[in-house]
């Protein structure tokens, strides 16, 4: 997929992601290509900038330790994260159903019968 | 092993983190733990292809490619790091340095030259003008300012005295004003773009040029006075001289102890 338009749910995927449990950049661009089946390849350094921006906003937070020799920093997710991935994922799924009944999923597809006009808004 | 030294340029992450380094912006500490992440990040990522089985100089060529362009990491540049701005920041931090040790320096000239009037007299701080080249209408204003004395060039004298003095301490209250905006200013713009904006040691280079002239030129003033005039009016210039010497000094020893941190760095 393209980074671009994966750019714009990054901060909905991250708080997914991290609320498997903590984890530092590296596994979290691990966890998010293994969970999307490797469809999501983005720069690895793009999601840095968003988690800073994350902790800023007091959905992540971080502290530093030493793990397989190596000094990390780790991000887990806070309350008010928990409650901003609940609303995103929400958001995202009400949006999506909507996308996909646009695109005619068999689902969301109602048959078109000749002599109907379509209704325009 | 590898075989290189730990500053071979050949080295894809350390390239990338030296690339990365002079482009974060944002505070010391952030562009620290920034820098830290992305190493062990990179470093994670190297030994994960090296594990398995490519070359190590391909896994860290690899790791360097997956992170992406260093803009990637910096994020979108704020207004902050605009060099525009962090040069307007580190020029109004050198403005109020300089100019306020200058200003101070000058009000310690004043100190200076309390002291000189109450040794050798206000004849020795400040030189009477040539006759002829005051009015009648000057002396009386001098005389009305001067009670005590009837003498026109006494009452000139003391309030060229009382002029130099008050000048000295308003300069002086004004370089503390300028200093204490400096040290606010200073500890508000700890960005690394505002710090490293120009060279390290650039205001005490600064400071130290201008007043190492200034004290040349007022004790070059001090002498010829000495010389002329017997010493008549020397001490205005002596006390500058003094203070401006002082103030070099200072200045200097700080380019010196900047230059050390900078070489440390």
């Amino acid at each position: 997929m393209r980074s671009e338009r994966l750019k714009g749910h990054l901060d909905l995927l991250l708080l997914s992601v991290l609320s498997r449990g903590p984890g530092h950049g590296y596994e979290v661009i691990t966890r998010l290509r293994d969970r999307s089946g490797g469809t999501f390849e983005l720069p690895e350094g793009t999601v840095y900038p968003a988690l800073h921006r994350l902790e800023e906003g007091g959905l992540l937070a971080s502290a530093w330790d030493v793990v397989s020799g190596r000094r990390r920093r780790i991000y887990r997710l806070t309350t008010a994260g928990e409650a901003a991935l609940a609303a995103e994922s929400t958001q995202w799924r009400e949006f999506s159903g909507s996308v996909a009944r646009v695109l005619g999923t068999p689902a969301a597809v109602t048959p078109w019968r000749p002599g109907r006009r379509a209704v325009t808004a | 092993m590898s075989g290189r030294t730990a500053d071979s340029p050949a080295d894809p992450i350390e390239d990338y983190l030296d690339r990365l380094f002079v482009t974060l912006s944002g505070s010391p500490r952030q562009v620290r733990h920034t820098l830290a992440e992305v190493e062990a990040h990179l470093r994670d990522a190297a030994e994960e292809g090296i594990a398995a089985g490519v070359a190590e100089p391909e896994a860290q060529a690899q790791a360097v490619a997956r992170m992406g362009p260093v803009s990637g990491v910096t994020g979108p540049v704020p207004a902050l790091a605009r060099p525009s701005l962090a040069l307007a920041r580190r020029l109004t931090l050198t403005a109020a340095l300089v100019g306020g040790a200058g200003f101070l320096a000058i009000g310690a000239a004043g100190l200076v030259g309390r002291i000189l009037l109450a040794a050798k007299g206000a004849a020795f701080l400040t030189a009477p003008w040539p006759a002829g080249s005051y009015t009648r209408a000057d002396c009386a204003d001098w005389l009305a300012g001067d009670r005590g004395t009837h003498s026109c060039v006494a009452a000139m004298l003391s309030d060229h005295v009382g002029d130099f003095l008050l000048e000295a301490t308003a300069a002086g209250l004004l370089g503390l004003i300028a200093l204490a905006a400096y040290l606010v200013l200073r500890q508000r713009w700890r960005d690394r773009s505002t710090l490293t904006a120009l060279p390290a040691g650039t205001a005490e280079a600064l400071g130290a040029v201008l007043a190492g002239l200034a004290a040349v030129a007022c004790l070059g003033q001090a002498v010829n006075t000495e010389m002329i005039r017997r010493g008549v009016g020397a001490g205005e210039p002596w006390s500058l001289a003094a203070a401006a010497a002082v103030a070099a000094i200072a200045f200097a020893l700080a380019l010196r102890r900047a230059r050390r941190r900078s070489a440390t760095a």
